[in-house]
């Protein structure tokens, strides 16, 4: 198993120049694993996947990305980011939304071709909103237009997932059906996610990335009130809650 | 109205200007769609009045005054749009100085010309019954190329004015597509200065892809028929002008204007309703 490491970092440290914004980061992750990743604003978690992008350079340490260097494994990763840097009102439908998740995957003349097409199809068809192909993205529910963004990172045929918050802005019930959705294509890709709801997320995932600066690494067996306690500094109530398909 | 189809199939000088109208809707059309969404009127229209500079030089130097205008547009659409890339903070300000520098730069140059002084009104509002066959040759050739590199980069275009973020992440040169489209401004730009002259440029660069941006579903589709809408503008301008001997840019950016601001209040019913 150990030979199959997606995601190496080592000794890692970055700054923008000031102070050290990331210290000391050592992370190995597997193929197929589903990390959770926690920390408070401003912890360093959107700088370090970022540095995982090859967007972002360290001042020092080692990062490798499928065996390369960030910058030769981007076209692997697709990336759903924290806030849709778009405006609702452009008017493109929602497959060409998806489509764009091929740019850099294919010809870089002319338009999209069939096989973007039928990438971006079975994208939509694998999010479940192949129906909602023609629809205007304006004209979406937010639920439905996070969806599409999955659907977006999805089209490139990634290895790896990497999902900045994609639940801040939905409800419960929502939140609920992407993990599930997230659950499913974790079978064959590697996820990675950014949340503060860390209590929901645990019955998902496999480990816990908590970023303060430096990175310690849970396996979700051991997350308790004090380890998050510690991490964001202030206190908490972990509430246990069950939910009505876990009563056997 | 019979007096101007008249002249239409009589008036070799009515049918170039005719056909500049057609002509520049196209570059209009697609360029203006892309401006709009993109939402950087303020910086198209920095270069824009900018022009006026290489104009003046141009005219100084006893050269097509085109010209002057073309290596103007492409000079400062390569500043600002630097400008916008470096200096996110100041960005507006640094457009406003270069948008007035320019134009005085031109005027300075205008006013040292020796000999029979220029209309100066000429450059500033346009005269589409003065386009000459050369001047359409020149346009259609803009227009060929401007198309062109709108096909061949679709997908970095609409990615970049969808999503410039996303388009970083998926290894797109933001920056240089970036140029390559404000470039694009550039000469939209020069084509359009012949029509209207460079003050009105901006409202026929805008306006027919803001009535557009109204009714469409895709990119694609906003262009077509901002070019349409070009074409409609343009000639009911200089139809409803020729009568009255009226100055014909102005009239067809009135005719343009009334056309969104109409549009603007039907959509908005429409919508409530």
């Amino acid at each position: 198993m150990s030979t199959d490491s997606v995601i190496k970092i080592k000794d890692l440290d970055f700054s923008y120049g000031g102070p050290k914004i990331l210290e000391g980061i050592e992370i190995d992750i597997q193929r197929n694993e589903f990390i959770g990743m926690v920390g408070p604003n401003g912890s360093g978690k959107t700088t370090l996947l970022k540095i995982i992008m090859g967007v972002l350079t360290p001042d020092k340490g080692s990062v490798k990305v499928l065996g390369n260097p960030p910058s030769q494994s981007v076209q692997e990763i697709g990336y759903m980011p924290q806030f849709a840097s778009f405006s609702r009102d452009f008017p493109i439908s929602v497959e060409e939304t998806v489509l764009m998740g091929r740019l850099g995957k294919t010809s870089s003349i002319g338009f999209f071709n069939k096989a973007d097409k039928r990438a971006a199809e079975k994208a939509m068809n694998d999010v479940e909103i192949l129906d909602l192909r023609k629809r205007v993205i304006g004209s979406l529910s937010g639920g439905q237009l996070q969806r599409v963004l999955i659907a977006r990172a999805l089209t490139c045929e990634p290895q790896i997932m990497i999902l900045d918050e994609p639940t801040a802005n939905v409800d419960m019930k929502v939140e609920k059906d992407i993990f599930d959705l997230l659950k499913q294509l974790n079978e064959r890709i590697t996820i990675i996610v950014v949340t503060h709801d860390i209590g929901f997320i645990s019955q998902y995932i496999d480990r816990v990335a908590c970023i303060n600066r430096t990175l310690i690494c849970h396996p979700t067996s051991e997350l308790t009130g004090e380890t998050i306690e510690n991490m964001y500094g202030a206190h908490m109530h972990m509430v246990h809650h069950h939910h009505e398909d876990e009563k056997k | 109205m019979s007096s101007f189809i008249d002249a239409v199939s009589t008036q070799a000088f009515m049918q170039n200007a005719i056909i500049g109208g057609i002509l520049a809707s196209v570059a209009c059309g697609v360029v203006g769609s892309y401006v709009v969404v993109k939402r950087i009127g303020y910086l198209a229209g920095g270069i824009a009045h900018a022009v006026l500079g290489g104009m003046g030089i141009a005219y100084y130097l006893g050269r097509p005054p085109i010209e002057g205008a073309l290596v103007a547009a492409l000079v400062f659409a390569f500043i600002l749009g630097w400008v916008s890339l470096k200096m996110q903070q100041q960005e507006d300000t640094v457009i406003g100085a270069l948008w007035a520098g320019g134009m005085a730069v031109g005027i300075l140059f205008i006013s040292q010309t020796p000999g029979y002084s220029v209309d100066l009104m000429s450059f500033l509002f346009g005269n589409i019954l003065m386009i000459s066959s050369d001047d359409l040759l020149w346009i259609a050739g803009l227009d060929i190329l401007i198309l062109l590199i709108v096909f061949l980069f679709y997908k970095q275009f609409l990615a970049l004015s969808f999503d410039e973020e996303f388009a970083r992440l998926r290894g797109i040169p933001v920056e240089r597509f970036y140029l390559l489209f404000l470039s694009l401004v550039a000469l939209t730009v020069v084509i359009l200065i012949q029509i209207v002259g460079l003050i009105l440029v901006i409202a026929l660069l805008t306006l027919p892809a803001a009535v557009s941006g109204q009714y469409v579903r895709s990119l694609n589709v906003m262009m077509l028929l901002a070019t349409v809408l070009g074409v409609f503008f343009t000639t009911g301008g200089l139809a409803l002008s020729y009568q009255p001997d009226l100055p014909p840019g102005p009239t067809i950016i009135l005719v343009a204007g009334a056309f969104y601001l109409v549009s603007l209040v039907i959509t908005r019913f429409w919508k409530r309703a």
